[in-house]
């Protein structure tokens, strides 16, 4: 039986996502300004336009090859753990190769086994950035339930010490990273973190912008992302040129296209049809005067945040003023051909997000736009003959004007496969949640202590709800 | 109804029953038709209530004399319901043949029919299996050309279509199939699921392991047995997606295809990341089968020797003396593999320990239901009701002969069942899916007769979505599917309603209009991936003056009379808008045409199949 539940969704929430654009200059009777509203004002929004954008990385980054560890004693462990070098049949990367990558922490900060790291020989911009304080790398964070000691997790006592469903298996992680659950969850934390910015922007529906697949980790419970392409908004032709030379075919289109008989699906068929008809000329208006000095190159990821850098630089246009942005790179599940392979994803990774940087800098918002990384794990440190498999924790970098950088953030974990910090093969057991991760992001995004838990939902069972690897004094 | 019915049975029990003359039907040949008077005259009942009328019973898996009335379709939209769900498309001829023999036969003669060519043949006839300055070998554009030569044409689109759904299920893709002649690995693998679409399960999972393809996608092609000296282990990747994607899922589940729980509700998992560390050391010591490989020089660089493509055909072995290199000793795990609850002992061969694995997966409880709801995600439903799936699963677990893993059992069970049949389904506003592009774009080439000028199918990939049609078979961007079979979609009606919307994961405000874009240049011929194949129209240009008789003719054949009175009144507008007479010209004819073609293509009501 249809259950038509747009009438139970409140009626101020679905005009702020679905209203008319308010474009610039034009009076609309649907704008929605801040005065319109008058939500409770927990959410601060006051210090002007601020924007987080996720790098997801699709796989299973493997962390072992992406910051190794550079001093002689642990890259000891490490090289014997991941067998030698690829010449000699191990993945290991040769120290010698790590020289001009080394991330030297402040004298004072002393890592677990006083360890040191490198990134992989291909990040040296995220290096730089490292060294100019603007990048930050978070160790050994993971989803997490509650805090989790090796003893715990071996239990497999689920209602004591939960854990994560579903751990190893990529679509079920990457559902957990981005949103605290498995497969079939519907709202994300980046998309949360939407609605509560949602009465900040004056165009709501550009509030959670996706400028990949398809992703739980930008859906709100009010707050629907909208989706670019790397191209642009895709416009549909017809809808405003004749169809084969017919002006009634094009005026049938355009009433075919949002119409429906009230089946469910065709109905968000339909009305993803609609936001694209609708906002599609407008976005595409706002790129087309959006243009950047800054030099993305090519490929994927550049690609994607190249086009998320243009929308920023349109930000006054698309009048927003808190946005949450998603790019991807996929081909990190390196069950085999880590080497090589996964050293040219991080190069990409590397050229790509400091391009975005750069960007930010040329529009003057280096300060107010913050890029992170995740992915659905990290991987086993040691190896099944040229790669490696599936793990949990992993190493991820923040990277922005407000970021704390220069330094480490979390607890580097041992070079081990039989520590307590690993829960077999060199798998980590998270020291960081994606809660926390999360909850420090939305700190400075502006989410409230009060309205933290509707973003990261387990934060209350953690220490550290800030990390401290953004300034706090924003 | 009954005197038509009466009718009907009368002349069906004297004809012969021929195969429809059309491209669509695959042909039938003689001796399968003579098996079809036969069947029909044995099971046919003329007279008598029956719910023939209704074209609503499921048949005895079997099909065989039992005496029970065959089940037919009543109407026209009836027949064309059906056939959209089995094949990739349909023709008023087919129409006319289901309503003719009935749901059950016409869908044997259909699992009965090989392919009249398959990927092999398609790339020997072509010529892209040789070496030379196409350096055919690196590339896997002419797998894209394959596949919709296969969708497009060459008869037995039930096949093929099943083929399609084995392939979003048994996941492997072109795109990361970085070996010489990765066009004819992936060829393969589809000459596979076609050849095992109506043959058993186990034999299909047996040949999917060994492919080279499969082996290369995940990693079983060269994953050696742990070594001690350096602790490397066992790649664990197609042992943890054989179970977790192929076979039986995370979590146990009843034969409905609900989860089970322990006793405080938490879901119980079929397997630990001991079992698929365990279950890796099955899948080791397996490379390429050199034997018979002749090697040529390539044409640019003589000293490179490019192997013969049949060696991506060949199943891998565990022989190492017929490796490219041979070794003198096997790289199978000798250790004890422990896994689902069996141990295999120490010492254990890779061919018995390959059995034991694949019968323990094979008889786990967990495959039907499994299995049998994704398919009917893939051909009926995005949300099958839990008797629905019991029923298939219970197809899967025994095909009436005590058979385990009959696919045709089950893929008969899924196309006949009541559920799928039922008209009740035309006004339930939550049942049903969303066509996914590549069956739109497949569905157009074969309605309207579209051949490849050149004979090389140069359609190319399409997967871009800003200038494509934003998906391309065989080419899944992961294991995973271009969707998942629990995906939600966000802020959405199917969320309110608690239903899954596996294809609305690549629905998105790019998506949908990269699609109306591809279509409208795809329809009129004017797009570059449709530069060689060509759609004919045919049987719309004969009749393309009358415009409602074009209009309920592609109604028919595209959407089994799906489409709403308004739909319907806005396209027959647009329709009417200029003169076609039957002395028009072609290009005015063609006009008219492209315009109906396209607006029910795009239209809503045609996306959602019903």
């Amino acid at each position: 039986m249809f259950i038509g539940k747009s009438n139970e969704i409140s009626r101020r929430a679905f005009m702020r996502r679905t209203g008319q654009l308010s474009v610039a200059g034009a009076a609309s009777s649907y704008a929605m300004g801040l005065a319109g509203i008058g939500e409770a004002a927990a959410f601060n929004a006051s210090d002007g336009y601020k924007a987080l954008v996720c790098v997801f990385l699709y796989g299973g980054n493997d962390y072992g090859n992406t910051l190794i560890p550079y001093d002689s004693v642990n890259y000891g462990r490490y090289n014997a753990i991941r067998g030698g070098g690829a010449a000699g049949g191990g993945i290991a990367l040769p120290r010698d190769s790590l020289a001009s990558t080394v991330l030297m922490q402040p004298d004072e900060q002393v890592l677990t086994d006083d360890i040191r790291y490198a990134l992989a020989p291909t990040m040296p911009r995220l290096k730089a950035r490292f060294d100019q304080g603007a990048m930050a790398p978070l160790l050994n964070v993971g989803p997490l339930v509650v805090p989790l000691t090796k003893a715990q997790y071996e239990s497999d006592n689920n209602s004591s010490f939960p854990r994560p469903a579903k751990l190893f298996s990529h679509n079920d992680q990457q559902s957990t990273w981005q949103s605290s659950q498995p497969e079939g969850s519907v709202s994300g934390w980046g998309g949360r973190m939407g609605d509560l910015a949602l009465s900040s922007n004056t165009n709501s529906m550009f509030t959670a912008i996706n400028a990949s697949g398809n992703a739980v980790f930008l859906s709100g419970e009010t707050a629907m992302p909208y989706q670019v392409s790397p191209e642009g908004a895709v416009l549909i032709r017809g809808t405003t040129n004749r169809i084969y030379q017919s002006a009634a075919a094009r005026d049938a289109m355009n009433s075919l296209l949002t119409t429906h008989s009230g089946h469910v699906l065709e109905g968000d068929y339909a009305r993803t049809t609609a936001r694209s008809i609708e906002f599609g000329g407008f976005v595409s208006d706002a790129l087309d005067r959006s243009v950047l000095a800054t030099d993305f190159g090519s490929g994927g990821l550049a690609s994607q945040l190249e086009v998320v850098a243009r929308l920023i630089g349109a930000r006054n246009e698309l009048r927003t003023t808190r946005q949450v942005f998603m790019v991807s790179i996929g081909g990190f599940d390196h069950h085999d051909g880590l080497i090589g392979s996964h050293e040219a994803l991080l190069g990409q990774l590397d050229s790509a997000m400091d391009a975005f940087y750069r960007a930010m800098l040329e529009l003057g918002v280096a300060d107010q736009v913050t890029a992170f990384t995740a992915s659905d794990f990290g991987r086993t440190l040691a190896s099944n003959g040229d790669g490696t498999d599936h793990g949990w924790g992993s190493h991820h970098f923040v990277l922005g004007g407000a970021v704390n950088g220069g330094k480490f953030y979390g607890t580097a974990p041992k070079v081990s496969v039989d520590s307590d910090d690993q829960v077999g093969r060199g798998r980590l057991l998270p020291t960081a949640s994606v809660d926390e991760y999360s909850a420090t992001l939305a700190k400075w995004f502006g989410v409230s202590a009060s309205e933290m838990p509707s973003v990261s939902p387990n934060i209350g069972r953690f220490a550290n709800p800030d990390l401290g690897f953004m300034q706090t004094s924003n | 109804m009954g005197n038509i019915q009466a009718d009907e049975c009368v002349r069906e029990q004297g004809a012969q029953i021929t195969a429809a003359s059309d491209a669509e039907s695959g042909g039938v040949d003689a001796k399968t038709a003579g098996a079809l008077v036969a069947l029909a005259a044995a099971t046919a009942a003329c007279g008598g209530g029956d719910s023939s009328t209704t074209g609503g019973t499921t048949a005895p898996p079997t099909g065989g004399g039992t005496g029970a009335p065959v089940a037919r379709p009543s109407t026209d939209a009836q027949a064309a319901r059906f056939v959209l769900r089995a094949s990739i498309a349909t023709s008023s001829g087919t129409v006319a043949a289901v309503r003719r023999d009935g749901y059950e036969p016409w869908l044997n003669a259909q699992m009965n029919a090989p392919n009249a060519q398959s990927a092999e043949q398609f790339f020997a006839a072509v010529g892209y299996d040789k070496v030379d300055a196409n350096r055919f070998y690196n590339l896997s554009g002419p797998a894209d050309n394959m596949i919709w030569s296969q969708l497009m044409s060459g008869g037995n689109s039930v096949r093929k279509r099943i083929a399609l759904a084995l392939s979003e299920f048994f996941v492997v893709s072109v795109n990361n199939l970085n070996i010489p002649w990765r066009s004819p690995a992936i060829g393969k693998y589809w000459d596979i699921l076609n050849e095992h679409a109506f043959g058993n399960y186990r034999d299909l999972l047996e040949d999917i392991t060994l492919n080279p393809a499969m082996g290369v996608f995940l990693n079983t092609r060269g994953n050696f047995k742990a070594d001690p000296n350096t602790g490397r282990v066992a790649d664990e990747n197609f042992g943890r997606e054989v179970l977790q994607l192929f076979s039986i899922g995370l979590f146990e589940l009843n034969q409905d295809g609900s989860v089970r729980t322990a006793g405080d509700g938490t879901p119980l998992e079929t397997y630990s990341n001991e079992d698929v560390t365990g279950i890796a050391k099955a899948f080791t010591g397996y490379d390429f089968d050199f034997t018979g490989i002749g090697f040529t020089p390539a044409t640019q660089n003589p000293a490179q020797m490019i192997p013969d493509a049949d060696y991506v055909r060949n199943p891998m072995t565990a022989d190492s003396t017929k490796w490219v290199r041979p070794r003198g000793q096997s790289f199978h795990s000798a250790e004890e593999k422990s896994f689902l609850g069996i141990t295999i002992p120490p010492g254990t061969g890779a061919q018995e320990t390959l059995r034991i694995t694949l019968d323990t997966i094979f008889n786990h409880p967990n495959v039907g239901p499994f299995f049998g709801k994704q398919m009917i995600q893939r051909l009926v439903t995005s949300n099958p009701s839990p008797a629905y799936v019991n029923r298939v699963a219970a197809a899967f677990n025994n095909n009436g002969s005590g058979v385990r893993g009959d696919l045709r059992a089950v893929f008969k069970a899924i196309l006949l069942d009541d559920e799928a049949i039922s008209d009740a389904g035309l006004s339930n506003q939550t049942f049903g899916k969303l066509r996914e592009p590549i069956l739109r774009f497949a569905q157009w080439g074969r309605t309207f007769g579209a051949r490849s000028a050149i004979g090389a199918w140069l359609v190319g990939d399409v997967s871009s979505v800003s200038n494509r049609l934003g998906q391309a078979p065989l080419r899944s961007p992961s294991v995973f599917n271009f969707f998942r079979p629990g995906y939600v979609p966000a802020n959405s009606q199917a969320a309110a309603n608690d239903m899954l919307a596996p294809e609305f994961q690549i629905v998105n405000e790019s998506s949908v209009a990269g699609y109306v874009n591809f279509m409208e240049r795809t329809t009129n011929g004017s797009g570059f991936w449709v530069r060689d194949v060509k759609a004919g129209y045919s049987a719309e240009l004969a009749i393309a003056h009358n415009s409602t008789a074009l209009l309920d003719h592609l109604d028919l054949v595209l959407t089994g009379n799906q489409l709403s009175q308004n739909s319907r009144n806005v396209i027959q507008a647009a329709l009417d808008d200029e003169v076609v007479t039957e002395s028009s010209d072609e290009a005015t004819k063609l006009k008219r045409i492209h315009i109906g073609v396209l607006l029910i293509l795009v239209s809503n009501d045609y996306l959602v199949q019903k």
